[in-house]
């Protein structure tokens, strides 16, 4: 399968320059190549999840320029000079980004295969909201001002990008709300 | 994927001419369609060109109109303010279709090129005249419940998928193009799109090489398991299995898909035997439809007798289920209903049909989930028939010893599901007539069904050593496929030796350890709990058996009915002070370490061979204390509150309260998530999945596009309430809770939607065309 193409062979090599996690990377791969199987097999970042490697369940979420992608329909020869962040760049040594240990504590995983892309995705999800971009739930679309009240329903529509056959949904709406509340608080 | 050259441009002449100059080129935008269709060969450019490096990103907003950039994400589109103010319509449209990964990857030029999502046009193998002019159109007769019913054609009836490009068309909107040959042209919306016609092929008015450059919107006026894989794969190439090692510290999900080995474990080990190398294999998602198992189809048919005043007199529960050609699977879909009410004359029968189809397998609650949600439709069925409430109805027929057998129950606290669950719903505020309830314009409904699933608990081994340096390290072959082994029996672990949490490691999931069952049959708790009991505490009667004849511990002559575990060490219960760690033991007697092997074995009357250990679920449970005979299962209450649209006939499921009775619950947080779990699984059940083989036997819902499973805006207000007591017939007092929760909740949610809408839906997923009556 399309995994073929992961050694540094092939007709049509092409050089990709990429930023993951703050460092940076020249490769050279075969034109072939998704950033998600880049992720894994080449810089060895498994964290990144494949869960149906067509675009439908969010396990390959990244963060490409700011914004919550999916690494399985995005070709690496395609992601030059982009900064990509995967859930090995969120945490600061040993201290976990705050979705992170939101996570742990609202007990937001069962099998843990879906996490990582939840927890890029929640991340983004947060920074949406504080934008004030509205989502298919919003009531109003056209209000731009304090345009977003993040109810449950609101977090739940955000976080349907991404599956979790486990089911741990409610927990995920939970630690987002954690996230948001203590922001509020603070 | 086929091999392709990738070139970069930088300019829109340039990526032009770079199209043009080839026939097999295409352009690449943000990839969620081009790259999707490439992995399944439906797609195969020789040549592709990266358009994202033009720029073509800016939305411009003018007096006029507004002009948006073909690379502009979806998502950007949609979220922008003045998009949002004057064209709510379109940023509506765009956040109605796909997720925001998808939407911050795909362009607008893309979406507008998009390609149908008609699963015979996904597929290489069927024929399709969009993908191949000529060949035919399998959708015709096939799988074609989403296809176009207006602007058909006897040669294609697939739709474009956009939700976008409606909102563009009734915005009047204009496409801007460069051709190949450098001259500008735009096209409006209502032409750019080609109905199939003769020429399904011929999607849209763009010539080879043409780019789309960007879009004008004008202003509108006013506007698991370790031990059965090496034991397999020792089989299938004849080696020792001592001599193959199975590491599996995590696995994603499973839900019994893991139960049996499946034929890619075997083909990837005889990969790496012929090419002498590590060999990594990746099922496709397609794969996965077909070569890991799957829910067996059933037929069932169910008979109630009852008196007026409802006491049931006869049940008769007959099933027909499906099986591969060669397999053989144990799936009991009627067993629940053999002890699931008190009923003097019940009867069940429960065949399975070989069809050429792909093997079934055991998945969460095989055979419960099943037959539970013929046997509580029927329930309710009664109860409306009878006018008596539903829940009135089950206590009546309750059963309080075991009906087949007369034994009694190890424990049994459904009566207090029915009415702790009941009271925490607010049952009372139903009003029993369908059709009766509304919120808004939405029909209300609510639903209750009963849950059970007998008790099962399969031989376990786990081994527990404390250490130099007190640390204690326990381990089994098991694995954890989320339910969350490593954190129960850290926790278990940590109390049985008295040891703070911190300074014990548990392991899992290498068959180089004790041989532990696979992860299913919500068995592995308990199993995997009574052995690392038992190992625990024989390692404090090991450390017991040291001190009690050492002079010099101040625990000298304890026995084991004196002490008690804590801080790391042993002390004498009424003496505090008579207090020595396990560290300062070991250090005495000059030990590194003390190990101690602990076993759990079935309660019932059971052999050790898998199938009849697996029958142990069936036969009644003898307590290890008193040697009393009863029958041990766990039980919950669903109630379900569902919102159905009249016009629509869409439900959704807009909460749950799950009354559980699992016996002892070790870990309250862990165990209501694997509650939430298995409702979830049942709304996925009830409402959305299906797979669906057409004619010809071929599957048509092999992505997760076409198979849909619950998304977190499906999951909603879920409750858990956990009753009862330890159960009496397994040392731990567990019962399993793993599989449970999915019982029953296909029949809560049909029962609800009966009470909503007045209509009944005997066959699931309850779609709209059945809530709607169009179809049985």
């Amino acid at each position: 399968m399309s995994q073929a193409g992961i050694a540094p062979t092939g007709k049509h090599l092409v050089v990709t320059t990429l930023c993951v996690n703050n460092t940076t990377h020249e490769i050279s791969l075969d034109s072939r190549v998704t950033l998600l199987d880049a992720l894994r097999d080449v810089l060895g970042l498994t964290g990144t999840k494949k869960g149906c490697d067509q675009g439908a369940c969010g396990a390959c979420t990244v963060i490409i320029e700011g914004q919550r992608v999916l690494s399985c329909l995005m070709l690496v020869a395609a992601c030059e000079g982009q900064h990509v962040v995967t859930i090995e760049g969120l945490a600061v040594g040993d201290e976990l980004h705050p979705m992170q240990a939101a996570f742990l504590h609202c007990d937001a995983f069962q099998c843990g295969y879906c996490t990582p892309g939840q927890i890029l995705s929640a991340v983004c999800a947060v920074e949406e909201v504080h934008a004030g971009v509205p989502s298919h739930v919003t009531p109003e679309v056209r209000q731009t001002v304090n345009a977003v009240t993040l109810t449950d329903e609101e977090i739940r529509e955000r976080m349907s990008g991404n599956l979790c056959r486990c089911a741990a949904y409610p927990n995920i709406v939970a630690a987002v709300r954690q996230i948001l509340s203590a922001e509020v608080r603070s | 994927m086929k091999a392709f050259a990738f070139q970069r441009v930088t300019d829109a002449e340039d990526a032009v001419r770079a199209l043009a100059a080839r026939s097999g080129s295409m352009f690449l935008a943000g990839g969620t369609t081009l790259v999707d269709l490439m992995k399944v060969d439906v797609l195969t450019p020789d040549t592709i060109v990266g358009v994202r490096p033009l720029g073509l990103s800016s939305i411009d907003v003018s007096d006029e109109a507004i002009t948006v950039g073909a690379n502009v994400t979806n998502s950007h589109l949609a979220w922008h303010p003045v998009v949002r103010d004057r064209y709510p319509v379109l940023s509506e449209a765009i956040l109605s279709g796909a997720t925001t990964q998808i939407r911050n990857m795909a362009t607008v030029a893309g979406n507008i090129l998009q390609r149908t999502r008609c699963s015979y046009f996904r597929d290489i193998h069927a024929l399709c005249n969009r993908r191949q002019p000529g060949s035919g159109c399998d959708a015709l007769n096939g799988f074609n419940r989403g296809h176009a019913v207006l602007g058909v054609s006897e040669h294609c009836i697939a739709t474009h998928p956009s939700d976008m490009c409606v909102a563009m068309a009734v915005l009047d909107a204009d496409v801007h193009t460069v051709r190949p040959d450098g001259t500008k042209r735009s096209l409006p919306f209502g032409e750019f799109h080609h109905a199939p016609g003769d020429t399904p092929h011929v999607e849209v008015s763009l010539e080879h090489g043409e780019l789309i450059t960007h879009i004008v919107i004008p202003h509108l006026p006013a506007a698991r398991r370790s031990h059965g894989v090496r034991d397999s794969l020792a089989a299938a190439f004849g080696v020792d299995p001592a001599d193959v090692r199975v590491l599996v510290p995590f696995v994603g999900g499973a839900f019994g898909a893991g139960l049996r080995v499946w034929p890619h474990t075997i083909l990837a080990a005889l990969a790496a035997r012929v090419t002498k190398r590590p060999v990594k294999l990746v099922l496709t998602r397609a794969q996965m439809f077909t070569s890991i198992g799957h829910r067996p189809n059933t037929i069932q048919q169910l008979s109630l007798g009852a008196t007026r005043d409802g006491q049931l007199t006869a049940i008769e529960h007959i099933s027909t289920s499906s099986i591969g050609m060669s397999d053989e699977l144990f799936y009991p879909i009627t067993n629940g209903t053999t002890d699931g009410y008190a009923c003097p004359n019940v009867t069940t029968r429960a065949t399975q049909i070989r069809q050429s189809v792909p093997t079934p397998g055991w998945m969460r609650a095989p055979g419960e989930a099943e037959g539970s949600f013929a046997l509580e439709s029927a329930i309710d069925e009664l109860s409306y028939a009878l006018g008596i409430d539903p829940i009135e109805l089950r206590v009546k027929n309750h059963a309080h010893v075991h009906p087949e057998s007369g034994l009694p129950w190890s424990s049994n606290a459904l009566l207090e599901c029915y009415r702790k669950g009941a009271e925490r719903f607010g049952w009372s505020a139903r009003n029993p007539k369908p059709r009766s309830m509304r919120n808004g314009r939405q029909l209300v409904g609510y639903g209750m069904a009963r849950a059970a699933l007998i008790a099962f608990q399969p031989a376990c081994k786990a081994i527990a050593s404390i250490r130099r340096d007190g640390t204690a390290f326990v381990r089994s072959g098991a694995t954890d496929i989320g339910p969350g082994p490593y954190t129960v029996m850290t926790m278990l672990a940590a109390d049985c030796l008295g040891a703070p949490i911190e300074r014990v490691q548990f392991s899992l999931g290498d068959s180089a350890m004790p041989k532990a069952p696979a992860e299913g049959g919500s068995g592995l708790t308990g199993a995997l709990g009574n052995a690392v009991q038992a190992a625990c505490v024989d390692l404090v009667r090991a450390f017991v058996g040291r001190v009690t004849a050492d002079a010099s511990s101040p625990l000298k002559g304890c026995r084991m009915e004196d002490i008690t575990v804590r801080d790391g060490g042993i002390q004498i219960t009424d003496d505090p002070a008579r207090f020595e760690t396990y560290a300062e033991i070991l250090a005495r007697h000059g030990l590194d370490e003390i190990t101690v092997e602990g076993e759990s074995a079935p309660p019932g009357e059971t052999s050790s061979t898998a199938m009849v250990a697996r029958a142990g679920r069936f036969v009644p449970f003898t307590a290890p204390s008193t040697g009393a005979r009863a029958h041990a299962g766990a039980y919950a209450a669903h109630f379900v509150e569902v919102h159905v649209d009249p016009d629509l006939g869409t439900v959704r499921v807009a909460r749950v309260v799950s009354a559980v009775d699992g016996g002892r619950i070790l870990n309250p947080k862990t165990a209501r998530s694997q509650i939430i779990g298995g409702i979830a699984g049942g709304i996925g059940m009830a409402l959305l999945e299906e797979t669906v083989s057409d004619r010809t036997g071929r599957l048509a819902t092999t992505s997760l596009a076409e198979y849909v499973v619950a998304a977190n805006a499906d999951v909603r207000d879920v409750e858990v309430l956990f009753v009862g007591q330890p159960d009496s017939m397994s040392p731990l007092g567990t019962k399993g809770v793993g599989e449970l929760a999915i019982a029953g909740m296909g029949a809560a949610i049909a029962n609800a939607v009966y009470h909503a809408t007045g209509t009944r839906v005997r066959s699931l997923p309850i779609s709209i065309e059945k809530v709607l009556g169009n179809e049985a």
